[in-house]
């Protein structure tokens, strides 16, 4: 088990795992009011506190290269306390159980292609990120943020909208705002994710933790096309030319379920990350 | 052990005005080496691309360059600069 599911899920509830547990998808958990205070915003802006610290350690990377990699293991190790933003890959099944657990779901535009590409998103057919929860019924209190306004979405529609980014070739991230509360499902890539990013490049892992899957080829299957290969934004999956087959490195697989969704003869299975030994630590 | 590089990039916030809605080196870069962001924001209202100052460019993932100077190429105001320390500094 990874440590967001020990201290936020629910054996009760989705297998125990924090963003299928209700709790975290809670009008409560927006804003925690203390006794004899004021309500307060919970983690009142919690994007900007963990990209402004995100910040300063980076920059570290030019100044101080060592210190740099201290601080991204400790920020690593830190879990529950860390300064950053708890984000999980999860592949389109659980996507759409968020989907369905999560209330309102609304599209929107994507921040970080805003910010790395300057892509503009200006209605819901160029909308790409998803927002959960009751924040998203106070987006017009940040034109700037939500640009283009949000579309509230059934959750028939947001599966067939989950589903769109995935046949384009989307990784979905859940991510939270403000400690565990689930505030959205990114769909994204590299390297305009700025999580995706962060984790690739920098190795730093809170705001990018690996799904409950892993995907494993069925070389009796595999007819080698290599439809996987061009899918997959972790650089996990190579055309093994010695046997003409697919080859996945399942420790650099984040189980996200992109070769699977794409496979056409169904070589590709998602196996449960915590039965195989090797793989059930690796986050 | 090879010791990347990293270069300074210089952004002359003079020339590269409206960065959001010119976004040329945004898309150009090969390595995604540029970040755009709001520098003005007003309550209750988006910010406008085409206003001079309200958006603003940085290098972020300077560590990534490599210094192709595509960039540069595509820089209609010439705003980019690009300068790697020399070899021996790095050694």
């Amino acid at each position: 088990m990874n440590w967001v599911d020990e201290a936020f899920g629910d054996p009760e509830y989705g297998e125990g795992r924090w963003y299928l547990n209700p709790k975290n998808h809670s009008r409560q958990m927006y804003k925690i009011k203390k006794t004899g205070q004021k309500a307060a915003a919970y983690g009142s802006d919690p994007e900007g506190t963990s990209g402004r610290m995100m910040g300063e350690i980076m920059q570290k990377r030019f100044t101080d290269p060592e210190k740099f990699r201290e601080e991204v293991k400790e920020a690593n190790e830190m879990t529950t306390k860390s300064p950053f933003q708890i984000g999980q890959v999860i592949p389109l099944q659980e996507a759409f159980r968020v989907a369905e657990l999560a209330y309102p779901v609304a599209s929107m535009s994507c921040i970080c292609r805003i910010g790395a590409r300057g892509q503009e998103e200006r209605n819901e057919h160029e909308y790409s990120c998803t927002g959960l929860g009751v924040g998203m019924f106070k987006w017009e209190r940040w034109p700037e943020r939500y640009k283009g306004g949000v579309n509230f979405m059934s959750p028939d529609e947001a599966k067939e909208w989950l589903l769109k980014w995935n046949k384009k070739g989307m990784v979905h991230i859940i991510m939270t705002f403000g400690g565990s509360y689930v505030g959205g499902i990114c769909n994204c890539d590299y390297p305009d994710c700025g999580m995706i990013r962060n984790r690739v490049d920098y190795g730093v892992e809170t705001g990018c933790l690996k799904s409950p899957w892993v995907a494993a080829v069925d070389y009796d299957a595999c007819s080698g096309c290599g439809v996987c290969v061009q899918r997959c934004q972790f650089g996990a999956i190579k055309f093994e030319v010695t046997t003409e087959k697919t080859n996945i490195d399942q420790f650099k697989c984040f189980g996200c379920g992109l070769c699977e969704t794409a496979c056409p003869t169904g070589a590709i299975e998602l196996l449960d990350r915590e039965s195989l030994p090797g793989l059930a630590e690796v986050w | 052990m090879a010791v990347p590089r990293f270069p300074t990039i210089i952004i002359d916030a003079a020339k590269c005005t409206v960065p959001f809605a010119c976004k040329k080196c945004l898309q150009a870069c090969l390595q995604s080496v540029f970040s755009v962001h709001a520098v003005k924001v007003e309550r209750g209202r988006e910010t406008d691309p085409s206003e001079a100052g309200a958006y603003g460019l940085n290098a972020g993932h300077r560590d990534k360059c490599t210094g192709c100077n595509d960039c540069i190429e595509v820089c209609p105001e010439d705003a980019i600069t690009i300068t790697f320390p020399p070899v021996e500094a790095t050694a």
